[in-house]
């Protein structure tokens, strides 16, 4: 007995080291470079202080829709590499092909090749065409009018160009600390003296010219450079030691952006399924232990991602799309992991939830241009960490659940189009996949409502009302309802297991409309602190309409294979209208 | 007959009964709610807030719904009495507070009273609240007064469309009051029509001018002014079609008198050295041509126009020295300020009356048309190109130098009366004008009844007095904004945070008192809550508060029905488990308690699946 337990933790922890050291690898990010010293100097701007690497990661991502940079030559810039390479300007970055333009209408309207995703500055800048577009824009943004778009893709393009321009040699970020207030407006070292004695301000300027200097003799020089930026950031904290964030602080941010946590999680998540998927063909292995190992590990890796994230933004984990995004998948694991370990080796949670986590993960990861993953400064109606830390990931926790209900949807539907559901393996396992999905669609119930309740709650304080009807009020209860139909229609033997699968991957769509749709599609709303201005309508919507397509598929072919005649599944309907039976007699 | 009647009717009944609670009901139901809701959410998006939540979620058919809604949850609650049982009890738990929660926000919708009340540090204490919605307010000839809230319909029509006599046909955002002249009156008034026409420019504007009102008898088009001018004798007439005066003649800065009756042109001296008997002097040493004391009681000027000219003068004799702000409008005395040594006699100085006048400049560019004692009409047109006069004729056109302006006589009355018409014009011919309401009063007749402004119908059977505006409620405290604090994020333009300090004036409640309100912490008053509700970026000294007044029962019945439902719905789904993890953990009733679950549970419906199909 006492053996096989230990037997069982042995195999969890082989899983949770293998995924941990995934993390480490490759050990180079752990490596310091030789600019590791400018990377945390502090920076104010967009209305915190942050590290430069932070700096670096937001700027090269917005330019390049990417963290590295492939030069012509094929060698990698990482984004400080980048950074600096445009900071001191060390090429003719006006012919450089670096400027992301992805959409395409744009690129064919004004004549560019329709193939290419990186352009030069001057390349969009000689083109007659596309500032035409660009100036009917503003034209009708000023007018009010809403724009195509077209029209908002090309104003994106202009703002690229303009980060560009100003990136280039950009001696203009905010380095010098105020002298007493945490709060105050920090200046360029150009401007030092406004806030210092000239003779400080010299200091700093020579200093600052140094770095420039030794970064412009090259690669074999950086050691130097390094030194000198050490000087510079000892010196400008030095200026005002109360107001500089500590060190500790600012590198707490650097590693965050090094170690990538969320990044690395859907790995972790993937090969988790790999291996749980490999329990289930192959059981003489036992692999079910480590595939559990592997999805604890992810889990930890993301939390402490969150804590980090936390401990940098000082707010509640949950504040916008991206950090949702993020949310939902630690919640569909969290929530399969605890489903996993209280029913014995189920398999089917962990399985399902995984590819929604690396869905969530990679869409998190890959799309900082629709899902901003910058710490900012939140709104004044969301500066309330009480209500900000219960209502928001309550409601999201219950988004998670009901992915996870979706997740678990999709293979039963599965085994359902591809499989013969009368075969006796197939229909225990169909079975079991409905309880499962059942549980799991009342714990999202159950979250949901609290949610929503909650959300009430706080809308009473801040906005004077319990339920005023807002378009995201209005979505989450209608995502609620779309669930709670089917779960009624269950009771009166309308639907059957079949039903409920199908119900859990539709009614999914509720969810995303409430999480997705009222920000992105509608966009009205007192919750418009999260209305995005990415363009992932399109995507969102062929994904949607492709899934109903195989649900009607699957349907189709469910249909097919009824006798005709019957009800769908005989043996609960007759069960449930004698328990409704049972029910009136009683009640009378 | 009866006696089978009677069979069935209880029967029926039942029926009616079972299916209300059913859920054969309740699914449909749920349905068409999404239906209606998710209907709802495009159409917002379309239309905007205020119209859906009046068009839907405050109709009464959606009301209807929701009660109905309601009755379903109450009767499927009751039909499972007595609640016995971990499910049972979470069943009515959930479905009961449900109806709870659903009375609960109908009275928030519809019984709270809510508005939006602006305060402004420059001004005092406010106590009316802008209530969503509009006002009808009138007196019929009876001598009632009604009331009605109104609400604009996207389409622009009117709910209700009938208010007391008054048929409500339609709203109008851009209407406009137009003023023009009838040939009515008894007595003799002159008025005439003028066309101003310029090719260069592409325009043409037309403007009436009267004698009487006065208003109308003088009129400024741009840079240039319009008058008319009634002549009652020869003389007059010479005099008003006579050239203006040269700017030069008139001092700008005007005059100061001395007792000694010398004139001193201040312009010409400022600064020099006047002087005065007895070895004396005095020097102007500051003109403010429209005199007034700042926040710091240092003289400034609001502006260069002459409105309230004042000057100062510094004046010595011998060790005497003074300082006097001498003052050209309202007939003040001189504020004398000793400045070393005795006050000086001002007598001696010949300075006793001195008094500073100004006399307002000449017209530079003006077009006059002078009516003669007989009745015909001359012009006289100034501009920087020179002056003209002469008779002004219908059909003739004047070109009095201002571009390529030319100027017509476009109609003429002799017995002119004022006539204002209310009509609506496009918004899109750039006419500003304003919102009215177009009523129909008994007898049928249509009139525009202009925002804000009251306004008499006339009907056969007599007048109303009505009058179309906000909707307000008065507060029994009044709200002073002392201070409104905007706090940035460091380093940066975007908002923080806003709060608004306020003082609560209560007249009853004795001395006042000072909150803070801002995002999220709002204060409490008398049962009145206030909240921060928005601000205006460009200009701070103002703050929009949102006051509500909530009856505490239904705060209360939304929060018991939040309790109900989340409590409820966690004993359905875990209740049961609960119990029996609770059961097991007590080891003398563990048999009893597993065999009664096996017995209440089939045996093929395993753990997770037997929920719904045993309630």
């Amino acid at each position: 007995m006492v053996r096989a337990i230990a037997m069982k933790f042995l195999k969890f922890l082989i899983g949770f080291t293998l995924g941990l050291m995934l993390l480490v690898l490759p050990l180079s990010q752990f490596q310091a470079g030789p600019l590791a010293p400018l990377q945390s100097l502090a920076v104010q701007i967009d209305g915190r202080k942050k590290p430069l690497d932070t700096v670096a990661l937001e700027t090269v991502q917005k330019l390049h829709g990417s963290a590295s940079y492939k030069q012509a030559d094929g060698s990698k810039l990482d984004y400080l590499q980048t950074y600096f390479a445009l900071a001191f300007n060390d090429r003719d970055w006006n012919n450089e092909p670096f400027l992301l333009f992805s959409y395409r209408p744009l690129k064919e309207e004004v004549g560019f090749n329709p193939e290419q995703k990186y352009f030069s500055f001057q390349e969009l800048l000689s083109s007659k065409s596309l500032s035409q577009v660009i100036n009917r824009a503003h034209a009708r943004e000023i007018a009010g009018e809403d724009l195509f778009r077209l029209e908002r893709e090309a104003l994106s393009i202009e703002d690229r160009a303009t980060l560009l321009y100003r990136t280039v040699g950009d001696n203009s970020l905010p380095l010098v600390p105020h002298p007493s207030d945490a709060k105050g407006t920090w200046v360029t070292i150009e401007n030092a003296a406004e806030l210092y004695p000239p003779e400080t301000a010299a200091d700093l300027m020579a200093l600052e010219q140094q770095v420039q200097q030794g970064y412009r003799f090259g690669a074999a020089h950086l050691d130097y450079v390094g030194q000198l930026g050490g000087k510079l950031k000892q010196s400008l904290a030095e200026l005002s030691p109360m107001v500089y964030p500590s060190d500790a602080t600012l590198q707490r941010e650097v590693f965050y952006n090094h170690f990538h946590p969320f990044g690395k999680a859907w790995m972790i998540f993937g090969l988790g399924f790999l291996v749980m998927l490999a329990s289930l063909w192959f059981k003489p292995l036992e692999l079910y232990g480590s595939a559990i190992g592997l999805a604890a590990a992810g889990l930890t890796t993301e939390a402490y991602g969150f804590i980090l994230r936390m401990q940098i933004a000082d707010r509640p984990p949950v504040t916008n799309m991206y950090e949702s995004v993020i949310w939902v998948s630690f919640g569909v694991i969290a929530l399969a992991l605890i489903f996993e370990l209280t029913s014995d080796k189920a398999r089917y949670y962990l399985l399902s939830a995984s590819p929604v986590a690396v869905v969530c993960l990679l869409l998190a990861d890959r799309l900082p241009v629709v899902l901003d993953p910058s710490i900012a400064p939140l709104v004044p109606v969301l500066r309330d960490n009480f209500w900000l830390s219960i209502h928001v990931p309550t409601i999201t926790l219950g988004y998670a659940a009901f992915a996870l209900a979706m997740g678990l949807g999709h293979v039963s539907l599965g085994h359902y189009l591809f499989a013969n559901p009368a075969n006796p393996t197939v229909k225990k396992r169909l079975q079991t996949l409905s309880q499962f999905n059942y549980r799991t669609l009342q714990v999202g119930v159950l979250l949901l409502t609290t949610g929503v309740i909650l959300g009430g709650i706080w809308a009473h304080f801040s906005w004077g009302r319990f339920w005023g009807w807002d378009p995201k009020e209005t979505w989450a209860l209608i995502a609620l309802l779309c669930y709670l139909v089917p779960l009624h229609g269950r009771l009166v033997g309308w639907i059957g297991n079949f039903g409920i699968n199908v119900a859990a991957v539709v009614s999914f769509n509720a969810v995303l409309m409430a999480w997705y749709g009222v920000n992105f599609v509608l966009g009205t709303g007192l919750h418009s602190y999260g209305f995005g201005t990415g363009d992932s309508q399109l995507i969102v919507a062929a994904v949607v309409v492709a899934d109903l397509a195989i649900v009607a598929l699957t349907a189709l072919r469910h249909r097919s294979r009824k006798p005709s005649g019957q009800p769908l599944i005989i043996e609960e309907v007759t069960l449930s209208e004698e328990a409704i039976q049972a029910m009136a007699s009683e009640a009378q | 007959m009866v006696a089978s009647s009677r069979n069935v009717h209880p029967k029926i009944l039942k029926q009616f009964q079972h299916l209300l609670g059913s859920i054969q009901l309740a699914v449909p139901l749920l349905v068409a709610i999404i239906g209606v809701l998710v209907g709802a959410t495009f159409y917002e998006s379309q239309v905007g807030s205020p119209t859906v939540q009046n068009l839907i979620y405050k109709s009464h058919w959606f009301g209807a719904l929701m009660f109905l809604l309601a009755v379903n949850l109450s009767v499927s609650a009751l039909s499972r009495y007595p609640w016995r049982g971990p499910r049972k009890i979470g069943f009515a738990l959930t479905h009961f507070g449900l109806v709870v929660l659903i009375a609960g926000s109908a009275a928030v919708i519809h019984i709270s009273t809510e508005g939006m009340l602006l305060v402004r540090t420059d001004q005092g204490a406010n106590r009316l609240v802008r209530v969503e919605g509009e006002l009808l307010d009138f007196v019929g000839p009876e001598g009632q007064e009604q009331q009605f809230n109104l609400f604009i319909k996207p389409d622009n029509t009117v709910s209700p469309s009938q208010a007391g006599d008054l048929e409500l046909l339609r709203y109008g955002e851009n209407v406009i009051t137009t003023t023009n002249f009838v040939e009515q009156g008894e007595v003799a008034n002159s008025a005439v029509k003028l066309q101003l026409q310029s090719d260069r420019m592409n325009q043409t504007l037309e403007r009436w001018l009267a004698v009487a009102p006065a208003s109308y008898s003088e009129v400024s088009v741009g840079p240039a002014t319009l008058q008319v001018q009634q002549a009652q004798s020869e003389a007059e007439l010479k005099a008003m079609l006579a050239a203006p005066p040269k700017a030069g003649d008139i001092p700008k800065f005007g005059t100061l008198l001395l007792d000694s009756g010398k004139t001193i042109d201040v312009e010409q001296s400022q600064g020099q050295l006047i002087e005065l008997p007895g070895g004396a002097d005095m020097v102007i040493t500051q003109v403010w041509p429209d005199f007034r004391l700042n926040s710091d009681n240092r003289p400034e000027t609001a502006s260069e126009q002459f409105n309230n000219p004042v000057l100062q003068v510094a004046l010595r004799d011998g060790e005497k020295e003074a300082r006097w702000f001498v003052f050209a409008e309202g007939g003040f005395e001189p504020v004398k300020t000793t400045v070393a040594g005795e006050p000086l006699d001002a007598k001696a100085l010949g300075l006793a009356n001195l008094s500073y006048e100004v006399q307002p400049q000449p017209l530079e560019d003006y077009f006059r048309v002078v009516i003669a004692p007989d009745g015909s009409r001359f012009y006289a047109a100034n501009s920087s190109k020179g002056f003209k006069s002469g008779p002004f004729e219908a059909g003739e056109a004047v070109t009095p130098g201002w571009a390529d302006f030319r100027i017509s006589l476009a109609d003429s009355l002799d017995h002119a009366v004022i006539n204002r018409e209310v009509v609506e014009v496009p918004e899109d011919e750039g006419l500003q004008g304003e919102p009215a309401l177009l009523v129909q009063t008994p007898d049928g007749s249509q009139q525009w009844l202009p925002w804000g402004e009251a306004t008499t119908l006339s009907d056969a059977d007599g007048d109303y007095y009505a009058s179309f505006s906000a909707q307000m409620l008065e507060l029994p405290f009044g709200v002073k904004l002392e201070d409104f604090i905007v706090e940035r994020n460091e380093g940066s333009e975007s908002v923080a945070m806003w709060t608004s300090q306020i003082r609560l004036d209560d007249a009853q409640a004795g001395p006042q008192e000072s909150r803070r309100v801002w995002m999220n912490h709002p204060t409490w008053y008398q049962g009145w809550k206030i909240a921060q509700a928005s601000w205006n970026p460009g200009d701070l000294n103002q703050s929009t508060l949102q006051v509500k007044r909530e009856p505490w029962w239904v705060t209360g019945l939304t929060w018991l029905g939040s309790l109900m439902v989340v409590v409820g719905t966690a004993v359905i789904f875990y209740g049961r488990s609960a119990m029996k993890n609770l059961k097991a953990a007590l080891p003398e009733e563990k048999d009893e308690a597993v065999s009664a679950e096996a017995a209440a549970v089939p045996s093929a419906q395993a753990k997770g699946l037997d929920a719904p199909l045993s309630v």
